[in-house]
């Protein structure tokens, strides 16, 4: 069965796309790690986001399985997720990737400051880059929309935790709600954790 | 409901004061004498323990040296037969925290019992709030909308800070307040935990700030220096 791409003729530029960013989060990384020592993430995912699940979410939206729909209306086809050691690297990552000319925040959110009521910790960005290639709306140089995730490892782990208790439905109504609370408290507590490194990571550099 | 001990050896006196404290809302076990209120302490909880000096087996004063050696801190009302000023300074010094001297109204008995078990646990709010901030001591647990969850001794520098907000207060007040004279404290301990503190503070978005220098003295205030 041949069935035409969601992503249509955008889906080999969306790689390029991916590959692009890519590059450039790696470069900051390694150029810093040759002045300081430490890179500004411990690791990096990215993935363009399967035909499959791309149609579900267009279903879920109740848009239409359409190449438009999954580049214009839905915007993580392509999506990092940006791993750190410590808080202040995912603002100097966000930083750093505000500075490119050919990328505009589309959306920010800051649920580190900003948590969500289950305890959830995480900093979100939509760019949008202008590059010399054309996008499913045929401009070109086109727009191209990506989904990035930054989060401290604890961050992170909390996150893989939650994700695997949503899924469990075997858990009892009682026991679902009790645990939710006990969740929360341990991001709170991861949060103090992370905090604390911080802290302790700029005494140590004050001092030096 | 409170929970007392009473220790008391004359049986017409322990069957009235057992008597009117139960009508006071309180549950009483009462005890003969000095031996059974160890025993009696070591096993159960109490609110207060009211304990008689001149006792058979063990007396009062080493009953409640026994106590207090088994590291219970709960806090105790000592009964003395006359008043004699030496009793009462070594039973103080035994680790009582009051005492009644023999005959007393039972009203009074009652108010003491009512002043030590006040102490406990109204001492300090549960919940302190300056600013956007709330500090839950009893859940370690700073928050504005977002919350954060404090080590110990960082919830206890908070309060402190919290109490005396809009004051100064020195890294050696500090240390003796929080730190308790620790000898393994030291000014640097402070200036750590202040930095915990600050970035805390800002993690959650706070709108209060604890302001000053390394060792020197902080002030915890709402006003952006």
């Amino acid at each position: 069965m041949t069935t035409e791409s969601i992503y249509g003729h955008c889906k080999e530029t969306l790689s390029l796309v991916e590959n692009i960013m890519l590059d450039r989060l790696t470069r900051l990384n390694k150029e810093t790690k040759a002045k300081t020592g430490e890179g500004i993430y411990e690791h990096l995912n990215s993935r363009v986001k399967t035909e499959e699940s791309m149609r579900e979410k267009c279903a879920r939206k109740g848009l239409p399985e359409t190449p438009e729909s999954a580049l214009t209306k839905i915007h993580d086809a392509v999506g990092f997720r940006v791993i750190t050691t410590f808080i202040d690297d995912i603002y100097t990552n966000v930083d750093y990737l505000k500075s490119f000319d050919d990328i505009t925040v589309i959306e920010e959110k800051d649920y580190i400051r900003h948590a969500k009521p289950n305890g959830y910790r995480s900093y979100h960005m939509i760019l949008a880059l202008t590059l010399p290639y054309e996008d499913i709306l045929g401009n070109n140089p086109g727009t191209f929309y990506v989904e990035i995730q930054l989060r401290t490892i604890a961050m992170d782990t909390w996150a893989s935790l939650e994700h695997q208790m949503k899924y469990k439905h075997d858990i009892g109504s009682a026991n679902q709600k009790l645990i939710t609370v006990e969740l929360k408290r341990c991001a709170d507590e991861l949060a103090s954790c992370d905090v604390s490194m911080q802290t302790i990571r700029d005494l140590i550099r004050d001092s030096r | 409901m409170a929970k007392i001990l009473l220790a008391e050896d004359e049986k017409e006196l322990q069957k009235a004061e057992v008597t009117v404290l139960q009508m006071s809302g309180y549950e009483v076990d009462a005890v003969d004498n000095g031996m059974q209120a160890v025993e009696a302490a070591k096993t159960n909880i109490y609110d207060c323990m009211v304990i008689d000096i001149m006792m058979p087996v063990m007396d009062g004063i080493e009953a409640l040296k026994a106590i207090r050696a088994s590291g219970n801190v709960t806090p105790v009302i000592l009964l003395t037969a006359k008043a004699e000023i030496d009793d009462r300074i070594t039973g103080l010094d035994a680790g009582a925290d009051d005492y009644l001297t023999k005959p007393f109204a039972m009203k009074e008995l009652l108010a003491r019992i009512r002043s030590m078990t006040r102490r406990q646990e109204a001492y300090t709010p549960t919940k302190l709030s300056i600013g956007n901030v709330t500090l839950n001591t009893e859940q370690q647990e700073l928050s504005v909308e977002n919350a954060i969850r404090l080590a110990n001794k960082e919830s206890k520098l908070m309060e402190f800070l919290m109490l005396n907000a809009e004051k100064d207060v020195s890294t050696m007040e500090i240390l003796n307040h929080v730190w308790h004279g620790d000898p393994e404290a030291d000014m640097d301990i402070v200036w750590i935990y202040i930095s915990y503190l600050r970035k805390k503070l800002e993690s959650i978005d706070a709108n209060i700030f604890i302001d000053g220098e390394r060792d020197q003295s902080f002030i915890l205030t709402s006003h952006e220096v």
